[in-house]
């Protein structure tokens, strides 16, 4: 519009920066937070050694034992040095590490599959049914997660066979892992849904919702839980850490995925009676445990910045 | 408040129920704890069949659980296999305090194993939980009052790390370090074996010794997430109006952060701390066997690999039975500490 | 002060206060790379350093009363603080310890056909304590072992084979059995209870399951008597004046407890321990280097294939030529070579290194080409192309199961690598042991037949020759749940043979009937040798006098002695 002096002032429509999309403020979020761009880096790093390493040694190889090689320090014909029964520490490390992310990301998937149905179900319908899922979720909370997984693996472990999947065989105990860290972490994830619902549920695109005679199931699955995703999000990244964390707990402790099939936390399974000896039994895969959890914690952090809807940072 | 207390004490008891069910009927299909009973051969037939009906082990799931409960000296039972039972039982039950005797240790009383046990764990628990509280307190306060410098980014970037490991890797980082570089410099280095070398007997400084590393394991990865936590809730506090008007009214510094802010703040610090059990817990089961702690942890290991249900059963509830009063004396500090929170 | 300074001084007292511990005294530092004994611990130093040898084990006992638990470590202290009545050397020949002589049908022990078994007591034996050990106290031991309220780990043979045990005098016992009882000197009078101490507390309780003294038995008949136990941590034994052949040469007999294998072998490496057991054989050349010694006893153990061969096994088992091709296809002197470090032999029979095993047998040589043409004439080819033969439509593919230990999954391994040459498959799994061994009854993996072939070490009782196994009223089934024949094997001619081993009397006539069931079960490959498992000791050079048995393994203690 022209003033009297002559001056040009920009229009209003131009001052206005564009609406972003939703996934462009996200992406505008999560790029400022420095420490989960490098999580993301790692984490693809980390992935690419576990997965594309097995193309350049075979799985026979890192369940190879030659006693005779046994300890043996790092040096070009290992460049991770040998375990105790003379197995070589890389090639373990790779196959461990894809067993390892596998486990991670199951147990997620386990989890978010229980908890988002004990909490969306605990939320929306509320009274006696909120009431009898949140006891059996505070009695599974009440009984500490380590004492009852090993509890669990002693229970099941040794059960399953090995499987035989795409040519490859996986000791059965990678299934019980799976489930039991699956069925003992489904609890802070219900919670956290049970709260989203119980706030979501008076809001009045629900009440519109069933004004219009929409059946509940749909409610729950097309209307309110996509707009609790931000949190759900965050808390099933954060599992994936968790559960990588816990699986190398009980498979140190000897209960968990049983050798000869690797995985970072039955590798350091009696390491410490090598600490003088051999302290590379356990830095590589101890250091690779750390990188990935410590990755997935940035990239949760990030999320948790980027998808919190009260931020509001650009 | 004294209804609030009485019905959450009556709400734990049917929780510690279902607790005790679940891992009973878990433990019943968890192993065989007549298999390891040969020593380094299979058991005889006569013999197996002899202790399974001694032991009990021949009645029902349900029946045994209500031995374990109740007792069996309520009811008679067959022992010397002529299938007319005539002999009273011996057990009190849980309920009166018999959590029965152990199958590994035999004969003597769960209780009295599991108790022999327990306080050292305790030895390891106090101290850690004391090193996380002063711990997370410092560097939390400390880098919320210096928000953005390189030392509150250094020791941001140090409890992400802190908490990213796992238990194990630290003790075994810590092991290397100062029991075996330093042995290899010269320096007076720390033990990593057991509670106390038995050839110097068990002094008070001989256990502090050995309890160092165990202690600065367990407690790293909660000093690291709490100190993150305290951080945050602090900074939130120091935000607020009334942090403002006392700085506004000339008070010092130091008072301001001391009674204002954390006061205000610890709301949120004693119920995490509160809440800090089950990890303890869970960090003492692994830090026991790396450094063959003889605490409560190893043993329920050892106990878990023979089935030994009396102690095994005997471990969960007295740690479920802790993590509940924790929880409600939490929530009553919680109370206390805000007074605009009322139970209804 | 500003808060700035509050904070430092804070720290820096959390971490004076952590450094403090960590500085701990000037002197002990040093003490735990020092050999334990060559400081006087007690505060009241006698004039001679006492000689203390500490033994290293990696499991805790559960109980110390010896008819409370079978576990090897509380067994293998026998010998330490409770006698038995008599005891192996090292060549496994039995000697009188408490007796004037072994009883035999010439001097009048044995009589009445082998029913009627005489013991003679010394006169000069003692219990710890002073108190005279006669002939009442084996009588007492008895009554305790039968007794319904006692849940004793193994009532073998008292329950169902004695009849009576009596003493007409404080110096004889007399035991009487149901029918002549053969392997009498391997079964009976595995350690005494003591009357004096155990029946008031009988009594008082009703049953001696929560005595006192299993596990602080202040009052033993051993060279050494029982001071103090420490859960979790150390036992201490202490010589026992009263020791009627004469006070040991040691003072002490120290027994730490570790945690696992790689811990015991630093221990014994650093001379931390004197004695060690239960290694793998991968830790002998460590402990060699180091100066330690490694006695080998044998104790009758052999490591072995035992095949499933009842109902629902595996159609290929059940053909004698299949077995024997599985025999031949497996390279076992290799796998002990590269295993076991060539410190042992592969196995023939189940009673190698005993007199009873037939000596014409040799282990069943490593012949691929023979075995494929048993398979083929057996009618097992491989029809479709993928690598294992089949037949009938079901594929050679056995399940084959064992625990978790290292040098079993290793021999897994090698063994699917070796079978599959010859188109035989092999799927492994691994169990916790107290699964694995588990009943019928329970479910157990070995004992159901879900496995094909299940691996472990197993002997007879040693060393006596006599073994259940395979008798055919020993097959488990839902009336006999508790069934011993794990195999399910049932061959007339077999069981035959063991019921008339057990009633045999004579020695070279029994010898005879063994070299028969020996070459039997080798040629019907019913049980198939890995290898020889003697019992591995690691024995500090200056302990010196140590002979061990495999029956009772420190049968000599009282002559054990420390060179400084």
């Amino acid at each position: 519009m022209d003033t009297a002096a002559g001056l040009s002032l920009p229009r209003l429509e131009e001052l206005e920066a564009p609406p972003l999309s939703l996934a462009q403020l996200f992406w505008r979020r999560f790029r400022r937070h420095n420490m989960a761009l490098v999580g993301v880096v790692v984490l693809a790093l980390l992935s690419l050694y576990a997965v594309f390493g097995s193309f350049l040694q075979t799985e026979a190889y890192a369940n190879l034992t030659e006693t005779g090689l046994r300890l043996q320090s790092p040096s070009a014909a290992h460049p991770f040095g040998t375990d105790t029964v003379g197995r070589d520490i890389l090639a373990r490390t790779i196959y461990g590490g894809q067993i390892s992310l596998l486990i991670g990301l199951s147990a997620m998937l386990v989890e978010l599959v229980i908890g988002v149905s004990v909490g969306a179900l605990a939320g929306y319908y509320g009274k006696a049914l909120d009431s009898l899922l949140m006891r059996i979720t505070e009695a599974w909370l009440n009984i500490p997660a380590l004492f009852l997984l090993l509890i669990m693996a002693k229970t099941f472990g040794g059960r399953i066979p090995d499987i035989q999947l795409l040519g490859r065989s996986f000791s059965g105990s990678v299934v019980v892992i799976i489930l039991i860290i699956g069925l003992t972490s489904w609890m802070y994830l219900a919670r956290i849904v049970r709260a989203e619902f119980l706030s979501l549920k008076e809001q009045d695109f629900v009440l519109a919702a069933r004004a219009t005679g929409t059946r509940n199931l749909a409610i729950i699955l097309q209307h309110i839980l996509p707009n609790s995703v931000a949190p759900i999000v965050v808390a099933a990244t954060l599992s994936v850490g968790n559960a990588i964390l816990t699986e190398s707990y009980i498979s140190f402790l000897g209960l968990g995925v049983q050798p000869p099939t690797a995985t970072w936390g039955n590798m350091l399974q009696g390491a410490h009676g090598y600490i003088e000896q051999a302290p590379w039994l356990w830095i590589f895969p101890g250091t690779l445990i750390l990188l990935t959890v410590l990755s997935i914690n940035f990239i949760g952090d990030g999320l948790r910045d980027a998808l919190d809807p009260r931020s509001r940072a650009v | 408040m004294g209804r609030y207390i009485l019905r959450r004490v009556l709400q734990a008891i049917p929780l510690l129920f279902i607790i005790s069910v679940v891992i009973f009927a878990l433990m019943m299909s968890a192993g065989d704890p007549l298999a390891t009973m040969g020593g380094r051969r299979a058991t005889r037939p006569s013999d197996r069949e002899r202790l399974t009906r001694q032991l009990g082990l021949d009645k029902p799931l349900h029946v045994q659980y209500l031995y374990w409960l109740i007792g069996n000296d309520w009811d008679k039972l067959d022992l010397d296999g002529d299938g007319i039972p005539e002999t009273a039982g011996r057990r009190l039950g849980v309920l009166r305090g018999d959590f029965g005797t152990s199958l590994v240790n035999r004969g003597r009383p769960a209780l009295e194993v599991i108790w022999e046990r327990l306080p050292n764990t305790l030895l390891l628990m106090v101290p850690a939980e004391i090193v996380i509280i002063l711990g997370a307190l410092l560097v939390g306060i400390y880098s919320a009052l210096r928000q953005y410098s390189w030392l509150d980014h250094a020791m941001t970037t140090l409890s992400f790390i802190g908490y990213s490991m796992p238990i194990f890797f630290i003790a075994l980082i810590s092991m290397y370090i100062f029991a075996v570089l330093f042995k290899r410099w010269g320096l007076p280095y720390l033990p990593t074996i057991g509670m106390f070398d038995p050839t110097v007997g068990r002094s008070t400084l001989e256990v502090m010794r050995h309890m160092v590393l165990p202690v600065f394991s367990i407690a790293t990865i909660s000093l690291a997430g709490y100190s993150r936590y305290i951080r945050s809730t602090m900074l939130e506090v120091l935000s607020q109006d009334y942090i403002r008007t006392a700085k506004a009214k000339g008070l010092p510094r130091r008072e301001v952060v001391l009674i204002h802010a954390l006061k205000n703040a610890s709301l949120p610090i004693v119920t995490v701390v509160g809440l800090d059990l089950p990890f303890l817990l869970a960090g003492a089961l692994v830090t026991e066997s790396i450094f063959a702690w003889p605490g409560m942890g190893r043993l329920f290991i050892d106990h878990l690999e023979r089935t030994d249900l009396s102690v095994v059963m005997g471990i969960l509830l007295l740690i479920s039975l802790a993590v509940v009063t924790f929880q409600l004396l939490t929530d009553i500090a919680y109370a206390w500490l805000d007074p605009r929170i009322r139970f209804d | 002060m500003s808060p700035k300074h509050w904070r430092w001084i804070s720290a820096l007292a959390v971490g004076g206060l952590l450094l403090a511990a960590c500085a701990g005294p000037a002197q002990p530092i040093e003490i735990p790379t020092e050999e334990p004994g060559a400081q006087p611990a007690q505060p009241t130093a006698p004039p001679a350093e006492p000689k203390v040898a500490v033994f290293i084990f990696t499991q805790e006992f559960d109980t110390l009363n010896p008819y409370y638990t079978n576990m090897f470590f509380s067994q293998i202290t026998h010998q330490i603080w409770d006698v038995w009545a008599w005891q192996f050397d090292d060549s496994n020949e039995v000697y009188p310890v408490m007796l004037t002589e072994m009883p035999t049908v010439e001097n009048g022990g044995i009589t009445d056909g082998g029913k009627v078994l005489s013991l003679t007591l010394r006169d000069d034996l003692t219990w710890s304590d002073g108190e005279p050990l006669t002939a009442n106290d084996f009588v007492f031991t008895y009554e305790m072992i039968v007794d319904p309220n006692n849940a004793v780990a193994s009532a073998y043979p008292y329950a169902d084979e004695v009849a009576s045990v009596e003493a007409p005098d404080d110096r004889t016992v007399v035991i009487t059995f149901n029918a002549p009882f053969i392997p009498w000197a391997s079964a009976l009078w595995k350690g005494l209870l003591p009357e004096h101490v155990l029946r008031p507390v009988y009594e008082a309780e009703g049953t001696l399951d929560n005595a006192e003294w299993n596990h602080a038995p202040t009052v033993g008949a051993g060279p050494y008597v029982f001071a103090e136990w420490e859960s979790g941590s150390f036992t201490r034994f202490v010589a026992n004046e009263n020791y009627w052949l004469g006070r040991p040469k040691l003072d002490e007999i120290f027994i730490r407890f570790v945690p696992d294998d790689a811990s015991q072998i630093n221990a014994l490496v650093a001379g931390d321990g004197d004695l060690g057991t239960f290694f793998a054989y991968s830790d002998v050349p460590t402990l060699r280097e180091a100066g330690v010694n490694v006695l080998t006893a044998q104790s009758g153990y052999n490591e072995g294939w035992f095949f499933y061969l009842g109902e629902g096994s595996h159609a290929a088992l059940q053909d004698v030529r299949v077995r024997q091709a599985i025999a031949m296809g497996f390279d076992r002197a290799s796998l002990v070579e590269d295993l076991l470090l060539g410190m042992t032999k592969p196995a023939t029979t189940y009673w190698d290194n005993t007199p009873y095993a037939d000596p014409a047998l040799e282990p069943w040589a490593y012949d691929p080409l023979v075995a494929a043409t048993l398979l083929d004439d057996a009618g097992w080819i491989d029809s479709n192309g993928d690598g294992t033969r089949d037949k009938d439509g079901v594929e050679l593919v056995l399940t084959y199961g064992t625990t978790t230990r290292e040098i079993r999954q290793d021999t897994q391994a090698v063994a699917q690598q070796q079978l599959a040459e010859i188109g035989v498959g092999l799927e492994l799994i691994n169990y916790d042991s107290d699964l694995f061994f588990a009943s019928y009854g329970e479910g157990g993996p070995a004992a159901t037949g879900e496995l094909d072939i299940m691996q472990y070490s197993d002997t007879t009782n040693f060393p006596d020759p006599d073994i259940y196994y395979w008798l055919c009223a020993e097959i488990p089934s839902a009336d006999y749940p508790d069934g011993g024949n794990w195999q399910s094997l049932c061959d007339d001619q077999l069981d035959g043979l063991f019921q008339q081993e057990i009633a045999q009397p004579d020695p070279a006539e029994r010898q005879q009937t063994f070299y028969d069931i020996s070459r039997m079960m080798y040629e019907q490959v019913y049980w198939l040798g890995l290898w020889q498992d003697p019992d591995l000791w690691g024995v500090n050079e200056r302990l010196t006098n140590v002979k061990v048995s495999g029956t009772t393994p420190f049968f000599n203690i009282a002559e054990w002695d420390l060179q400084s």
